[in-house]
């Protein structure tokens, strides 16, 4: 059995790994007011390139090192340079989604060179363990301690010393001021990418070296850990990150020794939530309020929406209606119902991302929340489905609201890190409550659909049983956007200063988007238990989140026919083109660049 | 031409400004000669600091032309625009606060890479300011208003300027502090830098002010020799109907 100081001593360790991205992400906040989604795939890609130089060249452990580093900060320069120095005039959240675009881009092609089975990635050290105190120490913890404070040091000289540090120091304080005394900015991104990236790399190498063990999945626990420390850090506040991710560590560390390690991840993104709440600029955050995200119009493209005449929009839907009477393949069928379910995802989505600007990330939780619920509900309480589905939707708009409500009061970034860590709380708490989730087993053999007492088994009934939801939910949506309500969201959304000013609540309209959008995600997430028949907590992920934000930002921010559009293209475009499933996540990260770059409205135009 | 005008330091010309759909600059003109205190007078949301941001490179004009010294500096970044020779000290001051007064006057070096003398001008700028000698480590977000002026005129100053922009730098400081500016703007255009300056404040900048220009809702509306426009009434009319069309 570990002692506490073994845990102490872990919980610092980790921390020290955490420091090592979190101190990246913290740079680049500072300079450009972004969260770099791409930290962790970077850190991926640092554990790799690693693994090839220690299993394919061998080389010596200092200078595996360095080539981690070397080869990482390369990376980071160039997504610096070609990722999001194009997207400097651009609306607010384009470098947001494009860094996250660039993660799924660099996490797929590590995939697809690598291939997602696990690898192990030897440390080269000798396997002793130091007697210390009460607990025991390794050469290896030795190392991590050593390049995390060596790498702080080496920071600190730099800031402190270094010319170009004087600049990444002025301009994360005042940019324009900064670049009054003659700072190129493009000069202080280059520098802070780079480092961040060094950095990050090397952490994931270490990190591989501590589990000898890398694999793909990585990636994104990295950024949420690292975004986690950062905030609780403070962000943008270098010092704060460290201190930030050793509380972090020890936190996880701690909660471990006493619940089991499936509650290490659940610790973390608790106290993130508790910090976003309680402290939104961070535990050490100075009296001086961190600046405030912009608040008017920029954060969204504005555009005028394309106009689609009420007979096209008809003859489509009947199009769409009357096809099964048609000999299509079952296969088509398939594809399409997948993009129904895609669709009613995508119109919460586009709802609260778009209509009152919420930006959130975790969507896919919602899809649980249904899930589980209907699931559930059919299963415990013979339920009948239809109406198990309907439960799901409202259970998904009460829980859903309720959770998100915390970051009600949180603005612009800050809302996709809290929706972001929420998302993972609920997958969380599904794999951990096992007496009603069934935990990692996952519930198996749930009835298939049926309306009135009739199973829907035949994949005609599915197709238009889920194609009528999707467009009686899309009608409401249509309607809620046009009345008085859709205004005040909209409202929201473009000053939500000035909209307090004139009254608006914005904790009820808020509140009333979540508990629209959580009831078509629910829906979607109920319908789709009975389909599957099989569901856990690795069901509805992050992937599904991100893919959904892609649909939405495909179809045009808050569009309603655009949600729809996007989800028939993404689903449908793959299928069409033959694109084997593991390029398709490749395919969908490349899509969301180019469309925060060359059309951030869309297809069919924000509303 | 005959008695040709020497050519001036800097000359903005018909310049037209936008934010998004709003225009807020239409055909600006405005000349700073060399050696001379320029001031840009103006109500609250005229564009004065505009101005300031279109000279700086920090917002491009829509159409018109922004000449220093001859030479066009649209399309060149702030950073270049700086090292051509223009200082400024921003609205609101715009320290940066977590760094020590030291730094943030150092800070205004930074286009600059001879050490020595760097360090000769830090120590010439403790006698023009010598307030600033005790609190050199302090954090400059400490400061007062006033003390945090100060810093902000000694860190354009270190980039050896030959004209320096200043937004409203009388703005929320004591009477005694004013006197104090205006006059430490003297002493610098006195050792042979230009001042462009904007200023709410017509009678204070009319002191020591060798030019001014009143700016209306984007419009110059008035301009001529300080001497000149200190008595005239139409400066406060110009005042009352920027305010009222704001
Ligand atoms: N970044 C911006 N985006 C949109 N509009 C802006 C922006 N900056 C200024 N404006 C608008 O342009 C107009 C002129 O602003 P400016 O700051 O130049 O005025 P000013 O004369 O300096 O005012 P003050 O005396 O209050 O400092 C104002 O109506 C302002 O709202
Ligand atoms: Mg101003």
């Amino acid at each position: 059995m570990s002692s506490w100081l073994d845990y102490t001593i872990n919980g610092l360790i980790v921390g020290n790994v955490y420091a090592l991205v979190a101190v990246g992400l913290a740079l680049i906040f500072g300079v450009s007011r972004l969260i770099n989604f791409a930290q962790g795939s970077i850190y991926l890609v640092g554990a790799y390139i690693g693994w090839v130089a220690v299993v394919q060249l061998h080389t010596p452990l200092p200078l595996t090192i360095i080539v981690v580093a070397v080869a990482a900060a390369l990376v980071g320069l160039i997504i610096e340079r070609f990722g999001l120095r194009p997207l400097q005039n651009s609306v607010r959240i384009a470098p947001l989604l494009a860094t996250i675009g660039i993660s799924f881009v660099l996490d797929q092609l590590v995939m697809l060179t690598f291939s997602p089975n696990p690898r192990a990635l030897p440390s080269q050290l000798p396997d002793v363990r130091f007697q210390v105190g009460g607990g025991t120490i390794g050469p290896l913890d030795l190392l991590i301690a050593g390049v995390g404070l060596t790498s702080a040091l080496l920071l600190f000289v730099f800031l402190r010393y270094s010319k170009l540090g004087w600049a990444v120091r002025a301009a994360s304080q005042d940019r324009d001021a900064a670049m009054q005394m003659g700072v190129d900015v493009n000069r202080v991104n280059q520098a802070v990418f780079g480092i961040a990236a060094a950095l990050g790399g090397v952490s994931g190498m270490l990190v591989g070296m501590y589990y000898n063990q890398i694999d793909t999945a990585m990636s994104l626990q990295a950024t949420l850990k690292g975004v986690v420390a950062e905030v609780v850090g403070g962000a943008g506040n270098v010092p704060g990150a460290v201190i930030g991710s050793l509380l972090l560590g020890l936190v996880e560390s701690y909660g471990v020794a006493v619940f089991g390690t499936s509650y290490r991840n659940l610790f973390a993104f608790l106290l993130l939530v508790v910090v976003l709440v309680l402290r939104p600029n961070g535990l050490f955050a100075s009296a001086r309020q961190a600046p405030p995200e912009p608040l008017t119009g920029t954060f969204i493209a504005p555009s005028r929406p394309v106009r689609i005449p009420r007979w096209a929009l008809l003859a489509a839907a009947a199009i769409f209606a009357v096809l099964p009477f048609f000999p299509v393949s079952f296969y088509v069928l398939q594809t399409l119902i997948n993009a129904w379910l895609l669709g009613m995802l995508a119109l919460s989505l586009t709802l609260v991302a778009g209509t009152i600007g919420q930006v959130s990330l975790g969507h896919a939780a919602l899809l649980a929340i249904g899930a589980y619920t209907s699931a559930l509900l059919s299963m415990t309480l013979s339920v009948p489905v239809g109406l198990s589905i309907i439960g799901g939707g409202l259970m998904c708009a009460a829980l859903g609201t309720a959770l998100i409500s915390p970051s009600f009061r949180l603005r612009g970034h800050y809302v996709s890190i809290a929706t972001l860590a929420i998302g993972e709380i609920v997958s969380l708490v599904i794999l951990n409550w096992e007496s009603v989730t069934r935990g990692p087993i996952g519930i198996s053999g749930i009835p298939p659909l049926s309306l009135f007492g009739y199973d829907l088994i035949s994949p005609t009934s599915i197709y238009w049983f889920s194609f009528a939801v999707m467009v009686v939910l899309a009608l409401l949506q249509g309607r809620l956007l046009t009345s008085h309500l859709g205004r005040s969201f909209r409202a929201i959304r473009d000053d939500d200063i000035a909209a307090r000013a004139y009254g608006l609540s914005l904790n009820r309209y808020k509140s009333l988007a979540f508990i629209f959008g959580g009831f078509a995600a629910g829906v979607s997430g109920g319908i789709a238990a009975h389909l599957y028949s099989y569901i856990n907590h690795e069901t509805f992920n992050t992937q599904q989140s991100i893919l959904a934000l892609t649909v939405v930002i495909l179809g045009g921010l808050g569009n309603v026919v655009g949600a729809i559009l996007g989800s028939v293209a993404l689903v449908g475009l793959p299928e069409v083109f033959r694109i084997a499933a593991e390029y398709r996540i490749l395919i969908y990260g490349i899509v969301l660049l180019l469309l925060v770059r060359f059309r951030p409205q869309g297809l069919l135009g924000t509303m | 031409m005959t008695t040709s005008a020497p050519e001036p330091l800097l000359a903005l010309s018909n310049v037209n400004t936008f934010y998004g759909q709003a225009q807020v600059h239409f055909d600006l003109s405005i000349t700073v000669a060399r050696g001379h205190i320029v001031c840009l007078l103006g109500g609250n949301a005229s564009g004065k600091s505009t101005t300031m941001k279109i000279i700086l490179g920090l917002v491009k004009p829509r159409s018109g032309d922004v000449t220093f010294d001859g030479a066009s500096l649209i399309g060149l970044t702030t950073p270049q625009i700086v090292r051509r020779g223009i200082a400024s000290v921003p609205e609101a001051r715009r320290l940066f606060a977590d760094m020590s007064v030291r730094e943030n006057i150092l800070m205004g070096a930074f286009v600059r890479n001879d050490r020595e003398a760097i360090a000769q001008d830090l120590d010439r700028m403790l006698t023009l300011f010598p307030k600033l000698g005790q609190r050199l480590s302090q954090r400059a977000g400490s400061l007062s208003g006033g003390e945090q002026q100060m810093v902000a005129m000694a860190r354009a100053l270190m980039s050896r300027p030959r004209m320096i922009v200043m937004d409203e730098p009388t703005m929320g400081l004591s009477p005694l502090y004013v006197d104090r500016v205006l006059e430490l703007i003297r002493t610098i255009n006195q050792e042979g830098v230009s001042v462009f300056m904007v200023e709410q404040n017509a009678s204070l900048a009319l002191e020591i002010a060798h030019e001014a220009y009143v700016l209306q809702t984007g419009k110059i509306v008035l301009s001529g020799p300080a001497r000149a426009l200190k008595d005239d009434p139409r400066i406060r009319d110009a005042y009352l109907g920027g305010s009222e069309a704001a």
